[in-house]
């Protein structure tokens, strides 16, 4: 039985179970790990932008017409022999699908996976009225003997061990079972599993395509228990979503071309099979197969019909924002979703499973944008995952104190830099003049102290404008500098690297004094209209039409304005422009450099300094900026040497590192430990968010390797 | 796609997925293959949905001469018997190294999904470059029903135990295809 946890303290204590499980945590990462390479493979030669935008656009036009491409799989299908039915939630799925059982007088049923199934708790209902039911997928079949959930869309029992299944089969079959004899276990599955084939009289299948032209149900396997389901009993029921329906075979051949590579880096399933109407059944009285289609809505239509929300119906489950998500990767699958898991997951559990299964797992996201990279049908799952929470927050009429003071805060400029300048003071008891805070006051909770914090500085960056505003004569570009909350208050240094590098190659920079905070934290907080008011101070203090570029050392910021921006302000005929035209000047610091300005190699020294690179979140999936920082490093004359999971989030995100400090420091930890296995001296990277995550982990673990932005290294390499 | 580049690459992507493909010239080479197979493997039955008649009585002769049974229709009397099974590939997907197979029939839906091994007769004139090569005619299929097709790439296997790749768990454990260069139909 599946439990998840509804509050945050349960929650938390469920995820510190699996943080203590070191199994999970060295088989997940492991498939993280090669999943990216067999990925890769998949899709060498093939342009993954464009398979993913061709189906993108194909379910976006089915999710508009669902209702009528059911009337047409009901025409078609049931021409060719078949009984179609529409079940409005769960509990009618199971008790049509309990009626044709009864009505054909069944005992005894086969299942092929169907993650549909475990979504209504089919087999519960099943084995409630005395139906036998037996899961015929190999890893379907060991989670049913252990009474427990999937942990992962495609490969439902990878949360457990060769022991754990040599244990249960052992258990099973009264004879002891080599752990290290996989193919043996594999041939007891093959075994018990074929009686049970050759005696059921129904089977039950999921669908991965119900094509409307031709009334034909798809479906992919690797073991073949499919064929085997639909062939042998003499009844087949298919339990499939309705927003599975497609118009025709070429958009089932699209999604097919995608899934499995981006599941599991296969290029095909073993076994693809295409159901066309009831086929000849030997067993059967009449010789022909009893075939009942359920497509189940529950909550799928009006879905479709929500102008946000219905972007989710577009998923394939391939199951790889699961595969990707760095925290997915650290509490496995039963801690990160309640039936479906992982990203989507998240989000499916508020409309499929309801509120209270979603409330507390809705608020474990990082926004490290790695499950929106990888989406084989585009949705933007970490923006839904938040739209989710909000919903969460708007159904039970809560706002939480943090976000009533975020809010406040982050619309009032000045009243937020006042309180920046007052916690200098505060804290200074604490840092003893130092740059970091090494030791949390007590009301701090003890999982908070894996990192040492920074501290704020007595003059920020805008303090000190005036003084170190450089002047350009006659300048080749003119940009606006966006400081970014964290540069301009605890580590203004990394600006002022920047003002004498851009000074030196005839670059006018201004810095408006009226910039604030860049709404991010109030987006990620759903404060959306903070977040709007923020956005709407920064477009108006930064004059897009007085400068070429508004150029920014931070990558959260830099994704935020560049791409939030614009999309909340989409609907807004007024603003619309104008915030495209402000996006279109934004730049990182390293695209500018080495694409605007050209920097020439032959402006460096050749220090050769070894150094690691951490690739921010926002700036290699925000602003899809990857090659440019590794260039620049090269062009500096320094030894860039790669290290594992440069790409993979440093644990940081914001407010979540201070919400799951537990899973923060360990997302941390595993990045410094990669870091440290290169003989790097300097971790560089091109966030502030990230510099002050990396640097507080490095200093409490006594490391001698020096995190840094990458515009003070690049800086101080120039021949001066 | 030139001739000789499909047949390579349909040939490397089902080897790449455990298929073991070889080129035959004519029927009698298939059927001694699958005989020579069935006893090397320790069988004792083969069959083969979809021969005619005079095929049949052939596959059988050479059959019988290692002491290897033919099993005849209908399969369902020997759901557990089938040692090999030979069938006719209606197409080859080369970018996957994929087998297409009209399954309509129950025979060969048993035939290929129940055996220990599966040989399929592939004529190389039946090879596509893609999926999306054969949408057209499939769809043409399938509005002629009931129908059942299947495509089949490579033998049934699962990782469900900690990924390890293992080949055989429900469906036959080894697949081999016979790429049959002049055959017009």
């Amino acid at each position: 039985m599946i439990q998840t946890a509804s509050d945050m303290k349960t929650y938390k204590k469920k995820l510190k179970e699996s943080l203590d499980d070191p199994f999970l945590r060295t088989t997940l990462d492991n498939f993280g790990s090669s999943y990216k390479l067999s990925r890769a493979k998949a899709f060498e030669n093939l342009d993954f932008d464009s398979l993913r935008n061709q189906i993108a656009e194909g379910k976006d036009a089915s999710i508009l017409c669902l209702e009528e491409l059911f009337g047409t799989f009901k025409t078609n299908a049931e021409k060719a022999g078949a009984v179609v039915h529409f079940a409005r939630d769960a509990e009618e799925a199971n008790s049509v699908i309990a009626s044709i059982a009864s009505e054909n007088r069944v005992r005894n049923i086969v299942k092929s996976k169907s993650m549909t199934a475990e979504e209504t708790f089919l087999n519960t209902h099943l084995e409630k009225k005395g139906f036998k039911v037996t899961e015929t997928d190999l890893g379907e079949w060991i989670i049913q003997l252990r009474h427990e959930g999937p942990s992962h869309m495609v490969m439902p029992a990878i949360h457990l061990s060769r022991r754990d299944v040599a244990a249960l089969f052992s258990k099973m079959t009264g004879k002891e079972q080599n752990p290290d004899d996989i193919s043996g276990m594999v041939e007891v599955a093959r075994k018990q599993l074929r009686n049970e084939f050759l005696e059921a009289d129904m089977g039950i299948s999921g669908a991965n395509f119900a094509i409307a032209e031709t009334g034909t149900i798809g479906i992919c396997t690797n073991e073949g228990n499919a064929r085997l389901t639909t062939t042998l009993p003499r009844v087949h029921v298919v339990l499939a979503g309705i927003d599975k329906l497609v118009p025709d075979l070429g958009s089932a051949l699209r999604i097919l071309k995608v899934l499995p590579k981006n599941a599991t880096g296969q290029a095909i399933t073993s076994y693809v099979t295409w159901i066309t109407g009831a086929a000849e059944c030997g067993d059967s009285f009449d010789s022909k197969k009893i075939l009942h289609i359920v497509f189940l809505d529950n909550g799928r239509l009006a879905m479709s019909k929500d102008p946000v929300f219905s972007e989710a119906l577009r998923c394939i489950r391939c199951g790889a924002c699961a595969n990707v998500c760095p925290i997915y990767r650290l509490v496995g699958g039963h801690k990160y979703g309640h039936v479906y898991i992982g990203a989507v997951g998240l989000i499916l559990t508020y409309f499929y499973h309801g509120r209270e299964n979603a409330r507390a797992i809705v608020r474990n996201c990082l926004n490290c944008q790695s499950c929106k990279a990888v989406c084989p049908a585009g949705i933007d799952l970490p923006n839904l995952i938040k739209k989710v929470y909000r919903t969460v927050l708007n159904d039970e009429h809560r706002r939480p104190v943090k976000n009533v003071l975020l809010s406040t805060v982050l619309k009032n400029r000045k009243l937020f830099h006042f309180l920046l300048r007052q916690a200098y003071l505060v804290q200074q008891p604490l840092t003893r003049g130092g740059p970091f805070i090494r030791h949390l006051p007590l009301f701090f909770e003890r999982e908070h102290g894996f990192r040492s914090l920074p501290a704020i500085v007595r003059r920020p960056f805008r303090d000190q404008w005036e003084q170190w505003r450089p002047h350009v004569e006659s300048p080749k570009h003119r940009v606006a500098l966006f400081g970014g909350c964290v540069m301009d208050f605890v580590y203004p240094e990394q600006g002022k690297a920047l003002l004498e590098l851009l000074a030196r190659h005839n670059v006018a920079v201004d810095y408006p004094l009226e910039q604030t905070c860049c709404g991010l934290p109030a987006l990620m907080s759903v404060e959306e209209t903070a977040a709007k008011e923020a956005a709407i101070q920064n477009m108006d203090a930064l004059n897009s039409e007085k400068y070429d570029y508004i150029l920014t050392l931070c990558a959260s910021c830099g994704s935020h304005l560049k791409e939030n921006y614009p999309k909340m302000f989409g609907g807004e005929s007024d603003l619309r422009f104008r915030v495209r035209k402000f996006a279109e000047k934004v730049i990182d610091f390293s695209s500018f450099t080495v694409n605007v300005l050209k920097i020439s190699p032959d402006v460096f020294g050749k220090s050769g300094k070894k150094i690691a690179y951490h690739s921010p979140c926002h700036l290699c999936r925000g602003l899809h900026v990857t090659d440019e920082p590794r260039k620049l490093l090269c062009f500096a004359g320094l030894e860039y040497i790669p290290s594992k999971d440069e790409d993979v989030c440093c644990g940081f995100g914001g407010s979540y590192s201070v919400e799951f400090p537990e899973i923060s420091a360990e997302i941390l930890r595993r990045k410094l430990d990669n870091v440290e296995k290169t003989d790097a001296e300097v971790l560089v990277t091109d966030c502030p968010g990230c510099v002050m995550q990396l640097r507080g982990g490095m200093d409490k673990r006594g490391s001698k390797i020096q995190v840094r932005h990458i515009a003070e290294v690049i800086a101080e390499e120039i021949i001066k | 796609m030139q001739k000789d580049v499909l047949l390579n690459t349909m040939k490397e992507n089902a080897e790449s997925v455990q298929s073991v493909v070889s080129h035959i010239k004519n029927m009698e080479e298939a059927f001694c293959y699958v005989s020579d197979l069935t006893r090397r493997q320790g069988g004792s039955t083969v069959t083969a949905p979809g021969l005619n008649i005079d095929e049949r009585i052939a596959l059988q002769e050479i059959c019988g001469k290692q002491g290897i049974r033919f099993l005849s229709a209908p399969l369902r009397n020997h759901l557990r018997e089938i040692h090999t099974s030979l069938t006719f590939a209606d197409w080859g997907i080369a970018e996957t190294g994929t087998l297409v197979l009209d399954s309509t029939s129950e025979d060969l839906r048993i035939a290929t999904m129940l055996a220990e091994s599966h040989v399929a007769i592939l004529p190389a004139i039946r090879i596509q470059p893609d999926a999306a090569s054969l949408e057209s005619g499939l769809t043409a299929l399938q509005k002629i029903f009931p129908r059942y097709m299947a495509f089949i790439t490579g033998p049934s296997r699962t990782a469900d135990i900690e990924r390890i790749l293992t080949i055989g768990v429900h469906g036959p454990r080894e697949l081999h295809i016979l790429i049959m260069e002049e055959n017009e139909s």
